[in-house]
């Protein structure tokens, strides 16, 4: 059994979380040349690397952010939106 | 066709999507406590309502009491009171919530939307082990403690009752809660003989 840690429940099943796919920049369409904001919207990044994720705790309806190894899908650790500065 | 004010139909009530649905007794006994009175607060606001209200809120994933209720703190704005008897503390609490106009947060219609069950019975202990995958052991999970985890394979709260474990989930897995519970009991007792 793969085991996640919600910062909020504490160790879980990995079958009680959602991934909701990889924090992104925000961009603002109108200041964004038109080929950046396809890409930006149309296109995902399919690099090696550490990626920042939300996730959420399906019971509790939780939405939180991990670090995850994109080439051996190890959860590095995992923290609250609101320890979200200076992630990408 | 019942008008708006008839009395709510719960699953298990004649009519009910689950009426007929066996409720085990024995070794592991199942109760349904749906149709008791609960009021649940969600969304900004719920907290600092219930807090000037002079609710003293527990922790996130922790029970605390008020006036003869049980107050669980499921998240930072979710909050959930429970009360077993149509005790007024609880009416008079939704009673000011509904008749105030300021930022109050928002009903989570607990009442509607949640079943309320009990296991109790001599085997609560190896069925719940079978039930939900956490260390519930009484030095692991105390009685002001909140699991919100699965329970049966749905997404469920669970808390200590005073004889075995209270579970609150969605109303309309119901019956397949009973039916999975029933299925435990049973292979507690085989188990057992």
């Amino acid at each position: 059994m793969k085991i996640m840690t919600c910062p909020m429940n504490g160790p879980r099943n990995i079958d009680e979380f959602q991934s909701f796919g990889p924090v992104r920049d925000e961009l603002d369409p109108e200041q964004t040349a038109d080929a950046d904001w396809s890409r930006h919207l149309f296109r995902a990044e399919n690099r090696k690397g550490v990626v920042v994720e939300w996730w959420r705790h399906v019971p509790s309806n939780y939405f939180f952010l991990a670090e995850r190894d994109l080439v051996s899908n190890e959860i590095i650790r995992t923290f609250d939106a609101s320890q979200r500065s200076g992630q990408s | 066709m019942a008008g708006l004010d008839a009395m709510p139909v719960f699953p298990f009530m004649q009519g009910g999507a689950a009426h007929g649905t066996m409720l085990p007794s024995g070794a592991v006994a199942l109760t349904d406590l749906t149709a008791s009175p609960r009021f649940g607060l969600k969304g900004g606001g719920s907290a600092a309502w219930l807090a000037a209200h002079g609710v003293v809120l527990p922790a996130i994933n922790r029970i605390g009491s008020h006036r003869g209720m049980r107050v669980l703190r499921l998240g930072n704005e979710d909050i959930l009171l429970l009360r077993e008897d149509a005790g007024e503390p609880l009416a008079e609490l939704r009673g000011a919530w509904e008749s105030d106009t300021g930022p109050k947060g928002y009903s989570s219609w607990r009442e509607e939307g949640w079943a309320w069950m009990r296991l109790s019975g001599p085997a609560i202990a190896e069925a719940m082990s079978q039930l939900c995958a956490l260390d519930l052991r009484p030095d692991r999970f105390c009685a002001e403690d909140i699991a919100q985890t699965r329970v049966g394979h749905i997404e469920a709260v669970t808390f200590r009752a005073p004889a075995g474990f209270d579970v609150l989930f969605d109303v309309t897995a119901s019956a397949y809660f009973a039916r999975t519970v029933s299925a435990v009991a049973r292979h507690c007792k085989q188990h057992q003989a």
